[in-house]
């Protein structure tokens, strides 16, 4: 049972050799580039639908915020296909591996934090010390800032791990679950198949949600440093 | 294929990879010597760098018979 609930998180191998890497690649196949001026139905929606996203996740930030249009659009694209293809059956989902969330999560944070040092550095520490705090707490309140600052890459990782983790392994327990009460009970595993109907549905938000938060604390941080 | 790397990727993307992420490649760099670090520190006590958690059965008995 131990090895059988963590089988979907193990890293898939052929012969000893990993094959993470055309995992995560994967996803490009669906999102295809047009060649043409008018490309087919598939392309045309699927550029509506990133510039859509573009248009309403880049609307508050400023020229310098801009120019990260390809990067935070890339991460979301990214996070929501491979969070959905997770969905299908005896498929493999690298958002669920800690170490690739903190390898997505470090490095954007890093980069806004370092930019807006780099650039405007007095706002960049005065977002040490939020406005009108009384004097006595000044010391304790920077250190709390400094704190929540460094817990942001690590919350950011965790949070979509946990949330995607969590998920796949709920659609495990329950699905076991009713196969297991369908030669015990019909009605009970009626209802344990709603529940996993159900669950499906949550899961499906919770993939692209999931996404969105992520890009969209990036572009918050980004926003705050620019 | 160089030819065609550079023309459709680097000299669309030249601007962005040397001006707009300079600081992402910093992040990149301070997050490849912590993993560097992580996994030096775990060769050191003798544990193979992938944690655990990533066994098989037979590998965690061994391991636990150690």
């Amino acid at each position: 049972m131990n090895e059988n609930l963590f089988a979907p998180f193990i890293t898939p191998t052929i012969m000893g050799i990993t094959t993470l890497p055309i995992i995560m690649i994967f996803p490009c196949i669906i999102l295809s580039t047009p060649k043409r001026w008018l490309p087919n139905r598939i392309q045309t929606l699927q550029i509506w639908l990133i510039r859509q996203i573009t248009k309403q996740m880049l609307s508050m930030h400023n020229t310098r915020g801009r120019t990260w249009a390809l990067m935070l659009m890339s991460l979301i694209l990214f996070i929501a296909s491979t969070n959905l293809l997770g969905l299908l059956p005896y498929s493999f989902t690298p958002t669920t591996q800690l170490a690739m969330n903190i390898g997505m999560a470090i490095p954007l944070w890093l980069a806004t934090v370092i930019m807006g040092f780099r650039n405007k550095p007095k706002v960049s520490l005065a977002h040490f010390l939020p406005q009108g705090t009384p004097t006595p707490l000044i010391p304790m309140l920077i250190i709390i800032e400094t704190i929540s600052l460094f817990i942001q890459p690590l919350a950011l990782a965790v949070r979509l791990t946990a949330n995607i983790t969590a998920g796949h392994l709920l659609i495990h327990l329950i699905g076991s679950a009713t196969l297991a009460l369908s030669s015990i009970s019909m009605t009970v595993s009626t209802i344990t198949f709603t529940i996993l109907f159900l669950l499906t549905i949550l899961e499906l938000a919770v993939a692209m949600i999931q996404a969105y938060v992520f890009t969209l604390l990036v572009s918050l941080y980004l926003h705050d440093n620019s | 294929m160089l030819q065609n790397f550079m023309k459709n990727v680097w000299t669309p993307l030249k601007p962005y990879y040397t001006q707009v992420y300079q600081e992402i490649w910093i992040g990149m760099g301070v997050m490849g010597y912590t993993v560097y670090k992580i996994r030096s520190a775990d060769k050191k006590n003798g544990l193979p760098f992938p944690s655990p958690v990533h066994f098989t059965e037979e590998e965690t008995e061994a391991n636990d018979i150690k």
